[in-house]
């Protein structure tokens, strides 16, 4: 058993970490098990994987990585790398809606208020609360700084009005972090707010989204007159803009290490046990998967050596994604009644994620904002 | 000085010293080596620094397209460890051959670079290693756009000395290939990286409909991408470069694979990216690009290790512990 207070924890490095995390998995935890079951329902999968948040609360291995003060252990970044790392090669098939706690949570932990997420973060951590993002609006995606949703002073809060959408996990969400606008509409960046909304609070209404892969994961989010106070917000006061770069660093940079470690386990898992996999498809997606991990691996040890990471980050991302989808279109041409066949819960399942995977190029800052930050700032080009 | 920043210092006094022996006429590669003590290098693989410097030498070449003999000196090297022989090949005196299969003239030995050795060492696996007198090897020069010197050998058999029979050559066999296939990819990714500067400088100054190449979207972005092949094939040789001690297995063909894989399409951006300039002899965009075909060429095409990769992963369905390896390299 992990040591459970920060003094004694301060002693336990990565390594050590993550070799009693392997002893741990080797006992085979049920709930750990259970994650590495093929389920189709989503909704179920979001309840499983609450459940294992919980199970890894209690056993003290999620509060590493994060500081004493919103109930971690501290420790590095490299803990949390561990984690992720750990579970996906013992089987769990992927973080679901808890990826979300490495977009959002460094930067409600360095940003947001003290108290609230003091309270707030172990909720999170253990499964209990659960968190989206309101950054797109429909006439705000890629051109972020365009978006509309109004943020109004009253008394000792604001007054929010607006329409969000794709705030991936609304549907389940307690908590949204919702960029505001609290300036004048030509302000563009330097007048945004990022504020925290309690979804159940009057005047928000979600809907969630059907996607073409079956799932809700994605919603609408409307907002009429909510009322937010003062202390919810991240940040400063019309420095959103500062909040959504600190968040979309993190997606572009080290959620790549977090999400790609999966895909190991289902190219060997889904890709390799298939006879009629052609082997170039899987031998291809092995040297995607192999340059995803060599280059997140870098940023993942940049950010655990407290470096903000640059413009070069987002070969990362696009390394994700080229390695996610090759890695399904091997899967697929191993097991086309995905595409054709009567749909069990496993061929429901991998469907789900082939289709999934077709959509990673545009979210979280798309391929093509991607090629267009390293065009201009790497490359300097004109 | 962490290692990481001596290796980037030695890096660009590489680049310097081969940059230095092009503008010269491209002749004394191997001289730069001995200034640079870079022959030392391969004989102390197991220190950190030593072996990111051995390695950041060919990244160097690929990038300054220079014309040296350090492979064929590194590939000896753990042949003459497991024999016990020599000073680990400090002095350059024994160069190994590259053996490859062609399609109508069946095995054939490749010798890359320029080389001083006295001795030519070959691996035939099934038959163990052997070292010919260099004077008694006849040699023909491949005839290919670029700087870099290739040159296929043929010797008598009977000139053949033993050096490691099967059974001892199994484990130098596995280190020079790893070594070998390494090297390749840092020249590999040098190699696309000074493709990929001559697209983007290019596409900065030449104008098209009164305005630079480089503002259109279709040619930035496919020079991005091209920067995003060198990045993650060079990220790939630096972690295939930290595990060297103790690899994961096949890690030496997914660096190799990935490193020609994309040197090949860094160069068929650039190209793209270039037009027509980039397709003639004037321009130097060709003798990087037939460099990296070549390259890829050895020690394991990409497409034949891919294939192969896939062949092993349905074969034994490995648990993959690259991700954990590379997180406490």
């Amino acid at each position: 058993m992990l040591p459970t207070t920060p003094d004694a924890a301060a002693a336990v490095d990565p390594a050590a970490f993550a070799a009693e995390l392997e002893a741990w998995l080797q006992t085979h935890p049920p709930a750990v098990v259970r994650a590495s079951e093929h389920v189709a329902d989503y909704p179920t999968r979001v309840r499983i994987m609450q459940d294992l948040m919980q199970v890894l609360w209690d056993e003290s291995f999620v509060r590493y990585g994060w500081p004493v003060e919103v109930g971690g252990l501290g420790g590095s970044f490299l803990h949390r790398a561990a984690m992720w790392e750990g579970l996906a090669r013992h089987g769990v098939l992927g973080m679901n809606l808890f990826e979300h706690l490495e977009v959002l949570l460094p930067t409600l932990v360095e940003l947001g208020p003290r108290d609230f997420t003091a309270e707030h973060v172990p909720l999170y951590l253990s499964g209990r609360e659960i968190w989206s993002q309101g950054f797109s609006e429909p006439g705000a995606g890629s051109d972020l700084a365009a978006l509309r949703t109004k943020a109004v002073a009253d008394g000792d809060g604001y007054r929010i009005s607006g329409q969000k959408i794709w705030t991936s996990w609304s549907v389940w969400a307690d908590w949204c972090c919702v960029l505001a606008r609290t300036g004048t509409t030509e302000s563009r960046h330097r007048g945004i707010t990022a504020f925290i909304v309690k979804l159940s609070d009057p005047g928000v209404e979600v809907r969630g989204i059907w996607q073409a892969n079956g799932n809700e994961e994605l919603a609408e989010v409307f907002f009429d007159d909510v009322f937010v106070p003062a202390d919810r917000i991240v940040g400063e006061l019309d420095g959103g803009w500062r909040v959504a770069m600190h968040i979309l660093s993190h997606e572009r940079g080290t959620f790549a290490w977090f999400r790609h470690n999966f895909l190991y386990q289902q190219l060997i898992e889904f890709g390799a046990s298939s006879p009629d996999a052609p082997e170039f498809l899987l031998g291809d997606a092995l040297l995607d998967l192999v340059a995803a991990t060599a280059c997140s691996a870098n940023g993942v040890k940049e950010h655990a050596a407290g470096e903000i990471l640059g413009p070069r980050a987002c070969t990362n991302k696009l390394m994700l994604c080229t390695a996610e989808q090759s890695v399904q279109d091997a899967i697929l041409a191993g097991d086309v009644d995905l595409a054709v066949g009567v749909q069990d819960e496993l061929t429901d399942l991998l469907r789900q994620e082939y289709l999934f995977s077709r959509i990673v190029t545009v979210y979280g800052g798309s391929q093509q904002m991607q090629l267009e930050t390293i065009a201009k700032q790497v490359l300097k080009l004109p | 000085m962490t290692v990481n920043e001596t290796v980037e210092e030695f890096f660009l006094v590489c680049r310097q010293a081969l940059a230095a022996v092009s503008e010269g006429g491209g002749e004394g590669g191997n001289e730069a080596l001995t200034q640079l003590g870079w022959w030392e290098l391969p004989a102390a693989f197991d220190d950190p620094e030593a072996r990111g410097a051995m390695f950041a030498l060919f990244r160097a070449a690929g990038r300054e397209n220079g014309d040296v003999g350090a492979l064929p000196a590194l590939l000896a090297a753990p042949y003459l460890d497991a024999s016990h022989s020599g000073d680990g090949n400090a002095s350059g005196a024994v160069a190994a051959a590259i053996t490859r299969r062609s399609l109508r003239r069946g095995t054939v030995h490749t010798l890359v670079g320029p080389t001083d050795a006295q001795l030519l060492l070959v691996d035939t696996p099934g038959q163990g290693v052997a070292l010919v007198p260099m004077s008694s090897v006849e040699f023909a020069s491949v005839d290919i756009p670029g700087r870099l010197t290739l040159r296929e050998v043929t010797f008598d058999p009977a000139r053949a000395e033993p050096l490691l029979d099967e059974a001892a050559a199994r484990d130098a066999r596995a280190r020079s290939l790893y070594a070998g296939r390494v090297a390749l990819a840092f020249d590999l990714v040098g190699t696309a990286e000074a493709a990929l500067d001559l697209a983007v400088e290019y596409s900065k100054v030449r104008e098209q409909f009164g305005v630079p190449i480089g503002t259109f979207q279709a040619v930035r972005h496919i020079l991005a991408w091209g920067f995003t092949d060198c990045a993650s094939a060079a990220a790939a040789a630096e972690l295939a470069r930290d595990l060297a001690l103790d690899p994961p297995e096949r890690l030496g063909e997914v660096t190799k694979a990935i490193a020609g894989r994309n040197a090949r399409r860094a160069c068929q951006r650039s190209l793209q990216a270039l037009g027509g300039i980039g397709f003639t002899q004037e321009h130097d965009h060709h003798l990087s690009y037939s460099r990296a075909l070549a390259l890829d060429s050895l020690l394991g095409t990409s497409a034949q290790l891919t294939r192969e990769l896939g062949t092993w992963l349905k074969a034994e369905q490995p648990e993959l512990g690259y991700a954990s390896r590379a997180l406490f390299a």
